[in-house]
């Protein structure tokens, strides 16, 4: 499988007239977007804002962000099983906009209350100490604002916001087709020098397998209780994982983050210079029983032995007990005899003196931190409000203090601020030896 | 909290289903639960059978909370397999 990711950077976007890119700078034909918007009925009020990093704007209500791409060979298209049929993708040519993204905001409020299944959104600052907080505090954002109709239930307000934001970047991406790239980038693991080491990626996925939308699709499928499965790293380029539109938490990755997976990127960097890049295992986490946990744990560590792996890069997304499977994921792969290597987050409190992870065993000898995901986080005023909220809850719990989100906001965790946990070791870190 | 408690004289077996968690952060007595959403009991289960379960792992944290121990020592009631 071989796919050519052809680059066009974005330095400015202008909303416009035409639809049209040049030289790195994207002219968007406004109107026709947000009638595209609203061609679905679930979706009352569309508008574009852009926005640009060093702006005294916070965005807020925000569900998801992705990539613009357009495939213009091979097979399929981009976001397959959402914006078209399930067709295999990862092969022949796609087009991406890069440095720049489609963000989609929107009003919802959503029929669950509380608990786990409780619509979430995100904000994002783009200057001062909050846009220092998040990878995307540095890029152009085409933001979608939308308001959705009265009383939508989770799976339509999912489907309404996943597809506006989608067909919108595919629509963008469009502008490309004809026009010379930056560069080209190749996707291809065929090529595998025999002295080199093997290695695997083992991808935790915490899922809610009794909500609508787990939390994690592949090809439009949300993954519920299933055991451990090989995709190809070029089926995340062209979209085949995407996650629930209406819960955007910084410790859960959005469709963004799937489609430049940082370790599947790194991996594949070196893949015939250091090591042989062996693909991908995704791994449904968050089993309720003991039992549960060490099944899956061993059923990745028995994939990633079958393609003959001698090292794996373990890594999740989630929270809470998930990280039981993930720490017995990597036991199971030790005692297999792959060398190892856990990338995560850590916990630690506000102040950085708490329990850093909720479980640990002695396998676990190599561990790459991403950084703290509990550290609190002042957001000075800002001048603007993009997005649709001008109030905002803090707290999701019901009755939560509703705050003005142009004030001053303090955070006592990341989670809030879009990107504000880097789950998969996107951005370069400073260490502080104490 | 169950290291609180029995800190304040108050012996304590604590229900997980987690339990190797339990017992890293060194909780004395700790009995095998079913679950995490239901660590006392199995709602698939008939509800015959279901009460049979919950009586048996409420007799083992009784029996837990008669033992001496000396560290984390787990015990598991008889019909709390999961599988």
């Amino acid at each position: 499988m071989r796919l050519e990711l052809a680059d066009y950077p974005v330095k400015e976007i202008r909303l416009g007239r035409s639809l049209r890119y040049e030289s790195g700078r994207l002219e968007i034909d406004a109107a026709n977007l947000e009638a595209l918007i609203l061609r679905d009925g679930r979706i009352r009020e569309a508008a574009l804002a852009v926005v640009r990093p060093g702006d005294n704007v916070r965005i807020t209500g925000i569900r998801d962000i992705v990539e613009p791409r357009v495939k213009v060979s091979g097979n399929g298209q981009v976001f397959p099983g959402i914006l078209g049929a399930v067709q295999s993708v990862g092969e022949g040519r796609t087009q991406r906009l890069s440095g720049m993204t489609v963000m989609a905001t929107a009003a919802y409020e959503g029929t669950v209350r509380t608990g786990l299944g409780v619509q979430r959104s995100a904000l994002l600052d783009l200057s001062g100490p909050g846009a220092g907080a998040s990878k995307f505090g540095a890029l152009l954002h085409l933001v979608l604002v939308m308001r959705l109709v009265e009383s939508l239930s989770e799976l339509d307000a999912h489907c309404a916001i996943q597809g506006a934001e989608m067909a919108v970047a595919q629509r963008i991406a469009q502008s490309t087709i004809g026009v010379e790239p930056a560069g080209v980038e190749t996707y291809d693991l065929s090529s595998t020098p025999p002295e080199l080491p093997k290695v695997v990626l083992v991808q935790g996925c915490l899922t809610d397998d009794h909500h609508v939308h787990s939390g994690v699709s592949y090809y439009g499928m949300p993954i519920r209780e299933s055991l451990a499965t090989v995709v190809h790293p070029n089926e995340l380029l062209d979209g085949a994982i995407t996650v629930n539109a209406t819960r955007c938490i910084g410790y859960f990755p959005i469709t963004w983050d799937w489609q430049n997976h940082p370790l599947m990127l790194g991996l594949y960097r070196e893949h015939g210079q250091r090591l042989n890049f062996l693909g991908m295992i995704l791994q449904r986490i968050r089993y309720e029983t003991f039992h549960g946990k060490e099944v899956i744990a061993q059923n990745a560590a028995q994939l990633a032995a079958t393609l003959g792996a001698e090292g794996a890069l373990v890594t999740w997304l989630g929270s809470g007990n998930a990280f039981v499977d993930v720490m017995l994921t990597v036991r199971a792969c030790e005692r297999r005899g792959i060398q190892t290597v856990l990338v995560t987050y850590e916990y630690g409190g506000k102040d950085g003196i708490d329990s850093p992870l909720l479980y640990y065993v002695p396998e676990a000898d190599a561990v790459v931190s991403t950084g703290s995901r509990d550290r609190w986080l002042e957001l000075p005023e800002v001048e603007r409000i993009v997005g649709p909220y001008e109030q905002m809850r803090i707290l999701s719990y019901p009755g939560a203090p509703v705050a003005e989100a142009r004030k001053t906001l303090t955070l006592d965790a990341r989670d809030m601020v879009v990107g504000g946990v880097d789950n998969w070791g996107q951005e370069s870190w400073l260490c502080t030896a104490y | 909290m169950s290291k609180e408690l029995e800190k304040a004289g108050l012996p304590v077996a604590i229900v997980s289903a987690m339990y190797p968690v339990a017992e890293q952060v060194r909780a004395n007595r700790i009995v095998k639960g079913v679950s995490i959403p239901h660590p006392c009991g199995d709602p698939s289960l008939p509800p015959e059978l279901d009460a049979r379960l919950r009586r048996e792992i409420v007799q083992t944290a009784l029996k837990a909370l008669e033992s001496e121990v000396t560290g984390p020592t787990v015990f598991s009631p008889s019909m709390a397999a999961s599988g």
